[in-house]
């Protein structure tokens, strides 16, 4: 799948940023299992439906040694906890341990995956389009920068071909390997040095270092970004309110303490969780909108 | 002292404190990733700032952009060899030759770009902030790296292990919450064939890059009158 054929990321940047913020700064914060499994949860479905099958499986072989790896190291580095399982070298390994393991496993991977989620869904063009309004000479070194690196590629590989046909780039043995490449670089570097002088002459000339300029940006603040922004608000604000009451404490040790159930809790892991699956939710809305569409066609 | 001078030691002096102060206090000290992230972005900012004030040419700033460039394709160039990059090498060359601000700028904005490009994640603010540290260091440097050879390859390497140290910390941190010191112990002795091999890179990038891509620098120096 085309990432322009995400539908969360047609929302304006500013939107979306404020979500990702707050959805990772909760899923940092808490310990609690029901609020992280939730985070992990809306992790995992947007991947799915926004990845292709292949995608899906080259993640899911790095997720889950990784999961495995964080949860079961744990006990073997902490003997905190009040019931010992065995003993491993004197060692207690502890149920509490073992357990903490899992819930930092669901921790690590449900933030790696939102991380995914916001790096897929924020293009450089928006990040730059943020970035532009506090800070337009970091945004414009950084997008150029973005713009030079496939410009950069493209002649490498000229340059590469130019030295094979001369007969100059040996591949034997890795040095050899890594002087002809050190070669191709130097001359990258000469040539990408006297353009980027050029560059700067015209960006001159065009008038850049007048003032008064303005940064460009193609994102507007539509109707429904308000609607986004408002929900994401109150729900953040809802589960801010119940985190801050305590409603989501969470202890592993000495001993694991019970999820508390009562209804305030209930109402932060209903409005947490809504949060974590917003962009699934609205995933399959539009996905179900433009088959009723369709159909109708 | 102007108006910007103020608001950067209001960063260093104030905000960071402060937030270190915020974790002990309100999070029991448990959430030192989070805090020592904040620390790491907030340390990146009087130097944006600075940039953003200044009057930088135009030239500086599209150099600036090509060494970033360079930093991160150097990534997807190399990545034949696995953990063998010119990150390093390259922000330590655009640090001992265009300046202590345009090598801090280099470092901190080669992690964000690559962040951009392969993924951004808990590990960014900090690899921004320990590449940028070591782009600041060289240009502190400059005048004896550029001189002695022997001393620019051992600060190639010894800025490898530094910079795997201080990103082990921050696995650490990540995966156990609090620092682990066996935990840590673990993680460096798993990760030393990849620190070897990176501070080997850096080794030899320098050692192959620096003259000639310093000679280069300066000539553009001289020649358009930076």
């Amino acid at each position: 799948m085309n990432r322009n054929d995400i539908a969360f990321a047609r929302f304006h940047p500013t939107v979306l940023f404020f979500y990702f913020f707050c959805l990772i700064l909760f899923t940092v914060f808490t310990q609690n299992p029901v609020l992280l499994l939730s985070a992990l949860c809306g992790g995992i479905l947007f991947c799915a439906v926004t990845n292709t099958a292949k995608k899906n499986l080259a993640a899911a072989k790095l997720y889950v040694p990784m999961f495995l790896l964080v949860s079961m190291t744990n006990p073997i580095f902490s003997h905190s906890g009040a019931t010992p399982l065995f003993f491993m070298n004197d060692n207690p390994v502890t149920l509490e341990a073992l357990l903490c393991g899992v819930d930092l496993a669901v921790q690590v991977c449900a933030v790696m995956l939102i991380c995914g989620a916001f790096s897929r869904v924020m293009e450089s063009d928006k990040l730059l389009a943020l970035f532009g309004k506090l800070s337009p000479r970091l945004a414009t070194v950084l997008s150029m920068a973005l713009r030079f690196i496939p410009l950069l590629k493209r002649k490498w590989g000229e340059i590469c071909e130019a030295q094979r046909a001369l007969g100059y780039f040996r591949e034997e043995s890795f040095f050899d390997r890594i002087a002809s490449y050190a070669r191709v670089f130097s001359a990258l570097v000469t040539w990408a040095l006297e353009s980027s002088v050029d560059t700067a002459a015209s960006m001159s000339a065009r008038g850049y270092e007048l003032a008064g300029k303005k940064h460009f940006s193609l994102f507007r603040f539509t109707r429904g970004d308000g609607i986004m922004l408002a929900l994401t608000t109150a729900l953040s604000a809802v589960t801010l309110f119940g985190i801050l009451l305590g409603k989501a404490d969470f202890d592993f040790y000495p001993r694991i303490s019970e999820i508390n159930t009562d209804i305030f809790a209930i109402i932060t892991y209903a409005a947490f969780g809504t949060l974590a699956l917003l962009p699934f939710i609205f995933e399959v809305k539009e996905a179900l909108k433009w088959k009723y569409l369709r159909s109708k066609i | 002292m102007n108006k910007k001078n103020i608001a950067k030691y209001i960063v260093l002096l104030v905000l960071v404190p402060l937030v270190v102060l915020l974790g002990a206090v309100a999070f029991d000290d448990k959430k030192y990733i989070f805090v020592s992230a904040c620390v790491a972005v907030l340390s990146c900012v009087p130097f944006f700032m600075s940039f953003e004030g200044k009057k930088t040419s135009t030239k500086r700033l599209v150099l600036l952009a090509v060494m970033l460039s360079f930093s991160v394709a150097g990534r997807y160039i190399f990545a034949f060899l696995p953990h063998f990059k010119p990150v390093t090498a390259i922000v330590v060359i655009a640090g001992i030759y265009l300046g202590t601000e345009s090598g801090f700028l280099c470092g901190a904005l080669s992690a964000l770009v690559s962040g951009f490009i392969f993924g951004l994640g808990p590990w960014t603010p900090f690899q921004m902030f320990a590449w940028g540290l070591i782009g600041l260091l060289s240009s502190l440097l400059s005048e004896f790296l550029k001189k002695n050879k022997i001393a620019l390859c051992v600060f190639g390497a010894v800025s490898g292990v530094l910079y795997s140290l201080l990103l082990d910390i921050v696995s650490t941190m990540w995966y156990d919450g609090v620092f682990n010191p066996s935990r840590y112990l673990a993680l460096f002795v798993t990760a030393l064939p990849v620190t070897a091999v990176y501070a080997a890179s850096n080794v030899i990038f320098l050692f192959l890059l620096a003259t000639p891509m310093g000679k280069k620098l300066e000539r553009i120096k001289i020649k358009y009158g930076l």
